[in-house]
């Protein structure tokens, strides 16, 4: 006979079952007014918007239970307590989790309970007032359906000892279970946590009598729980954090071990117990197991070792204020503190008289520290985005003064020169003296077809920093504006970005045209970056059609050194490296031996097969589109996968959700992942409350069956085309995407599949509006470390998005039940079907697009379009098709052969010319 | 009932699927009532219309409603709902009482104090209604369980309210409600005494759109000490959560497993096919007989009794239930005739109940 374990079961909209696996409940304690001075302020003045947010907080920061508490003088507890659950029931993420409801006086708590739609736990009864009052509570709790702390109390007061707290909490489970009949899972005893060290001897054994009394309830009274109020056990070291702390988790984890299932705690108050110092731990240990008479003395002296410490956490260290102006400046810098600059700026002006003189002095020698630090991997992009922000501070309150001495020193430069030489043309004197001012100058932009931008923008904000002028000329710049842009500002150095493969084409056109326009004899270098773009690209495909350096930046932080290098007197030193570097490139991609690829015809015939016979395709819940015109942002930000967000600031490593880390070997950069993640969650936060951003989608399901390497959508009269793994392969299929739809049978149109269902494709597309303008008016404002991480957050809500919305489509085609999958289970992908999108390494045809658009009618709909070059406008966007079978996986295409290039053109109506454009980099003849 | 027939109920339980029965609603409209029929002399005055509030036919048409339950207990059915899914105060002031809205005024908490649950009148009307609909179920039930020698059941309705206990209506103050759960339990301890007194076998509570509207209606229930078998069921939306309050369907478990419920299970708002998955994660959850009545699909006005599954469509979907496990009571919401109840028990016939999972010790 089928058993369900007996639980202590939970419930707000959302069950909270505490199974073995949980080791620890934690109760929020921030909503108790008793807990969080804060909180209580809020009360008092009626912020109950602010209150809610705290609440928010605690169930976001990972609270199981929420405890709320009004038991304070100044507050009418019944009226606040209704009216703060009726709030709560309008806030969907709060709602989930079970509530604890808290007082000390019944009335409150009963009103508690006609508020909780769901299963909460009242906190506290006990027999304080005898077993007939107990009876009648714990009767009334037992008909709304509630578990409850049992305080160890009796008539007598409160269990201080062993002996009693066992006494007392066996008399009232009996009465409970045996009398009331109250579910003996859902009885939590409390047996108080209580100060221990305080100088008397009789206290000096609390801690070891609650932990002992916590095995004791554990073994002897079945099923029941045992909590208690952690933060008493340290109540004499008032003021010492750092040994709270210790104490705090050493009590846990000892409490824990004995039976201790949940527990009132502060987070925030908690050290982890490996990484308490071991003289202190040890010092801890004494007093809370009781080891010696000697131990609480030992404490208090190694106390005073501690004694200051943790308010250091709190109280900002200003002493650096007390140094020199440029001390201070290389301070602010370094630390990316901005709340001095103006100040110090002035100051430094009236020191150095010439606006100049502050940037060449002080503020470049800053940052040349942050440079250096960043370049020796001591620094990390984070922090050096946030300098540059100090820096660009610094410079626009110098500005205004710079422009006017700048005029003059131009005026008269360019009035020497013409001097010197008067054939020459005023204006182009004017130029020459401007640029005699300048430490070079880069034109930055992101191709024409393509809208991304955060790398750019990260290795415009690394050169700024470096003391260059960078021109960044935006996305989606046709090739004519960037070559009229470097002659116009008389350019050093041209940069381009791009991230889809089309922009590597364009790259191309950029070089040949600005090799017509003579920059290549010039000598002007053009830095290639982007996420599709590569050394081997760059050497094989572009560098032919300049004759100029061209050079392949990795990342932001090696564009500092080659920019530099590229206009140092050493120059020509670094460009013949780079030349033989893509010598050799070139050489091993034409000598090197390649893979060995078969012919289309054979690759086809050993194609992935699938028993269609035997399978029965699953119908979805609706054909056509949905369209969903704003997802609910807070929804979302549930679906971020972090580990790509750290990766667009360079910070290596895969992120924990659980326990908010990076991982990764370089200490260093945890810790600064861990504070961008903290700025990051508060950039959230605000794009959620403000709702700075709009997400929308759509998605659909249409009857599909496979033609060959297409799909078919009969009804709709459009056609997918796939392309075909064409390298030899060793006892594995060739595949296609199209293998994962279920043909029909030959020469008529009835589904293979048995029954006769026919299979179905699924596509989306999503976009998040807001982002450009948003981060466009931050940069406006200076803040360049806001616009990049508003650009980071909407490509990661993008992803978000379609995840999630996979998941519901999924759902809605009935190959996943809701709650099927945990959130971390979703991001590693353990689900049935795929997504692919168009221009990815499964079907790199970004062409393939449009026909998605289309049949979506996505741009209409939801207001996500197509450039020339298929990228999606707005560039946080993500679109893809929906394949539900359970064989279908992600793949590689590459080494496709002229044969199927030739078939693929003529399946698609195209130009084997233009076929080929558009899948260079995959062509392997 | 007494307590020899609710073990009876149980050990039927444990040998049979059990048949409960269709939709009273929708079943009504086949007679093709008017609104005089619904007044009938005793409301020909009445200021709101009465044609919608099928509770009264008990009063008004008592043959009708007796026809109706005489059908689903010929049909198979083993339990009937008495018709009076809107049997409180509060659900019939809709009818009786004038809405305060139509003269600027705002349904609140003072508003049903002086106006509902303080009106004589309505108490009475309401505590009457009750009693004739349990009359007429019962004269059925005993007649056809004497005719066929099969024991047939009487299950007290109660049903949700149009007022809410969790749901917002004031935007500009999200912590209003328009009644007290004091005042909720208070209307539907009224309408629970009265279904008592008149002698049902046992009750449900049923079409849950609000957990905390159910809470209160169970905690009436559990203060009058009565001892007979409730059933609990909830109409949840297509993610799996009651409709209003929006509460997951362990998360209803975990909130009224300490009522110990003969059965718990889901009825309305989803098609058989919608309600599936979750049927089964009730199920998994709770260790007490499972119950399904879904609605004859997804509403349709375009077929005769508003919803598109024929009778053997619900037979299939309730059979493939039974073959998954997944019951121990079957019938059917809204749009289910007589004609479906038949279809449906002949189906569920010889099919093994589901194996009900006891909690561990």
């Amino acid at each position: 006979m089928p058993s369900i374990p007996r639980l202590l079961r939970l419930s707000g909209t959302e069950a909270y079952n505490h199974t073995p696996d949980k080791n620890f409940l934690m109760i929020g304690e921030r909503t108790n007014v008793a807990g969080s001075p804060r909180f209580r302020k809020l009360i008092q003045h009626d912020q109950l918007e602010e209150a809610l947010e705290i609440a928010r907080q605690q169930v976001e920061n990972g609270a199981n239970v929420i405890d709320i508490c009004f038991d304070d003088g100044l507050i009418d507890g019944k009226a606040m307590m209704a009216r703060f659950l009726d709030l709560i029931q309008a806030e969907p993420d709060i709602q989930a989790v079970p509530i604890m409801v808290d007082s000390s006086k019944w009335e409150i708590i009963e009103e508690g309970l006609k508020h909780l739609q769901g299963k909460g736990i009242v906190n506290s009864i006990s027999l304080k007032e005898g077993e007939d009052k107990f009876r009648e509570y714990a009767r009334h709790i037992l008909n709304y359906g509630a578990a409850v702390v049992v305080m160890a109390f009796d008539e007598e007061g409160q269990a201080a000892t062993y002996e009693d707290k066992c006494r007392i909490c066996e008399r009232a489970y009996r009465i409970l279970v045996d009398e009331v009949g109250f579910p003996p899972e859902d009885i939590i005893f409390d047996p108080n946590i209580l100060t221990v060290a305080t100088g008397i001897d009789e206290h000096n054994n609390y801690a070891l009598d609650f932990i002992n009394a916590t095995r004791w309830i554990k073994e002897n009274l079945p099923f029941a729980k045992v909590s208690g109020g952690v933060s008493n056990i340290s109540f004499s070291f008032r003021g010492n954090n750092p040994v709270r702390e210790a104490m705090h988790s050493a009590f846990l984890y000892h409490a824990t071990r004995a039976g201790m299932d949940m527990g009132i705690v502060n987070a925030g108050m908690l050290e982890v117990y490996d990484e308490i110092p071991r003289h202190l731990l040890e010092a801890v240990e004494d007093v809370l197991l009781n080891k010696d008479p000697g131990a609480t003395e030992r404490l208090l002296d190694l106390a005073e070792e501690f004694k200051g410490q943790g308010a250091k956490k709190i109280v900002e260290d200003l002493s650096w204020r007390d140094q020199s102006v440029e001390k201070r400046l290389e301070h602010s810098l370094l630390k990316g503190i901005d709340k001095f600059i103006d100040l110090d700026t002035e100051e430094a002006l009236a020191k150095y008289e010439k606006p100049l003189s502050v940037i060449e002095g002080p503020l470049m020698d800053g940052m040349g520290i942050v440079g250096d630090l960043f370049g020796a991997g001591k620094m990390f992009l984070p922090q050096v985005v946030k300098s540059a922000r100090v820096m660009k501070k610094s410079v626009a309150w110098l500005e205004p003064f710079m422009e006017k001495e700048k005029e003059i020193k131009i005026a008269t430069k360019t009035a020497a020169l013409l001097e010197k030489d008067p054939s020459l043309d005023p204006a182009r004197a004017r130029q020459l003296a401007a640029r005699s001012f300048s430490n070079g100058k880069v034109i930055m932009a992101t191709v024409k077809g393509d809208v991304h931008d955060i790398g750019k923008n990260i290795v415009g904000v690394v050169l700024t920093c470096n003391g260059f002028e960078v021109i960044d000329l935006g996305v989606m710049v046709p090739c004519d504006k960037i070559l009229d842009a470097v002659e116009e500002h008389d350019a050093d150095i041209i940069g381009l970005s791009g991230l889809i493969t089309p922009s590597l084409d364009e790259m191309i056109t950029v070089a040949r045209e600005a090799e017509k326009r003579g920059f290549g004899k010039k000598g002007i270098p053009i830095l290639i970056g982007g996420a599709t773009t590569s050394a081997a690209h760059t050497a094989i495909k572009i560098a032919g059609h300049y004759s100029g350096p061209l050079v392949h930046v990795l990342d932001a932080s090696r564009s500092v050194p080659v920019t530099t290098a590229l206009l140092s007197e050493d120059k020509a030193r670094f460009i013949s490296e780079n030349e033989e570097k893509h010598r050799k490139a070139r050489e091993k991609f034409s000598g090197g031996p390649k893979r060995e690829s078969i012919p289309l015809a054979e690759a086809r015939a050993n194609q992935v097969l699938i028993d269609w016979a035997n399978y029965r395709p699953p119908v979805p819940e609706f054909t056509d589109t949905r369209t969903i015109k704003s997802q609910s942002l807070r929804e979302l930000a549930n679906y971020i996968d972090w580990t790509p967000f750290f990766h667009t600031w360079e910070l290596r490593g895969v992120w924990d959700p659980e326990t908010e880390t990076l991982k990764t070997k370089n200490e260093e950069g945890a810790k600064v992942a861990r504070e961008l993640y903290r700025e990051a969650k508060e950039i959230l936060e605000k794009i959620i409350s403000e709702k700075r951003f709009t997400a929308s989608g759509i998605y659909g399901f249409f009857p599909a069956f496979a033609d060959g390497d297409d799909i078919v959508l009969p009804d709709q009269g459009v056609t997918f085309h796939t392309l075909r793994q064409q390298q030899k392969k060793k006892g594995k299929p060739n595949y296609a995407l199209s293998d994962f739809v279920a043909p029909m049978t030959r020469g008529v149109t009835v589904p293979v599949t048995s029954p006769s269902i026919p299979d179905h494709l699924g596509g989306f597309v999503v976009g998040i509006h807001g982002a450009d303008e948003w981060a466009a008016e931050l940069r406006a404002e200076n803040h360049l470390d806001e616009a990049l991480m508003v650009q980071a957050l909407a490509d990661r809500l993008a992803e978000a998005f379609a995840e999630l919305l996979h998941h519901r489509a999924r759902i809605a085609w009935g190959i996943e039940r809701p709650g099927q999958f945990t959130q971390s289970e979703l991001i590693h992908e353990k689900y049935q079907g795929i997504r692919p999108a168009p221009g990815y390494p499964s079907q790199p045809d970004h062409t393939e697009k449009p026909i998605l658009f289309d049949l979506l009618n996505a741009t209409e709909e939801i207001g996500v379009s197509l450039t020339e070059s298929c990228a999606m406008h707005p560039g946080s966007a993500v679109c893809g098709l929906y394949f539900s079978h359970p064989d279908s996986h992600y793949f590689q295409i590459n080494d496709l052969q002229k044969d199927q290039i030739e078939d693929y053109a003529v399946r698609k109506g195209m130009d084997v010319e233009e076929v080929e454009k558009w899948l260079g980099p995959w062509l392997g003849y | 009932m007494s307590s020899n027939s609710a073990q009876a109920l149980r050990d039927t339980l444990s040998e049979r699927i059990m048949v409960l029965d269709g939709a009273m609603g929708t079943t009504i409209r086949e007679y093709g009532l008017t609104e005089a029929d619904a007044r009938g002399e005793r409301f020909r005055d009445n200021q709101e219309d009465l044609l919608n509030n099928g509770d009264i036919l008990s009063l008004t048409r008592p043959d009708v409603i007796s026809d109706i339950h005489k059908r689903f207990y010929q049909a198979g059915s083993d339990i009937c709902e008495t018709n009076t899914f809107s049997g409180t105060t509060l659900a019939q002031s809709e009818f009786f009482v004038a809405d305060p809205r139509k003269s600027g005024g705002r349904k609140d908490p003072e508003f049903f104090e002086s106006q509902v649950l303080r009106n004589a009148e309505l108490q009475d009307l309401v505590r009457q209604l009750n009693h004739r609909s349990v009359e007429l179920a019962r004269e059925e039930a005993d007649r056809i369980a004497t005719e066929t020698g099969r024991p047939r059941y009487v299950a007290g309705a109660i049903g949700p309210l149009t007022v809410s206990l969790t749901n917002v209506v004031d935007p500009n103050d999200t912590s209003f409600r328009a009644v007290t759960f004091d005042q909720v339990k208070e209307s539907y301890r009224h309408q629970i005494d009265a279904l008592l007194e008149a002698g049902c076998d046992l009750l449900m509570v049923e079409t849950i759109f609000d957990s905390l509207n159910a809470k209160a209606a169970l905690v009436a229930i559990r203060e009058t000490g009565t001892k007979i078998p409730v059933i609990i069921s909830a109409a949840v939306g297509r993610g799996g959560e009651t409709m209003i309050s929006a509460q997951k369907v362990e998360a209803l478990w975990n909130t009224f497993a300490h009522v110990k419920p003969l059965a718990i299970g889901l009825n309305c708002s989803l098609g058989p096919d919608l309600m599936e998955p979750f049927l089964r994660d009730l199920g998994a959850a709770a260790p007490t007989h499972l119950s399904c009545y879904p609605n004859a699909g997804l509403p349709n006005p375009l077929a005769p009794t508003g919803f598109d599954l024929k009778p053997e469509d619900m037979q299939n979907h309730l059979a493939a239930f039974a073959d998954a496990g997944l019951l121990n009571l079957a019938g059917g919401c809204c749009g289910n005739t007589p004609a479906h109840i038949e279809a449906i028990a002949k189906a569920l016939e010889g099919k093994k109940p589901r194996v009900v999972p006891t909690l561990a010790t």
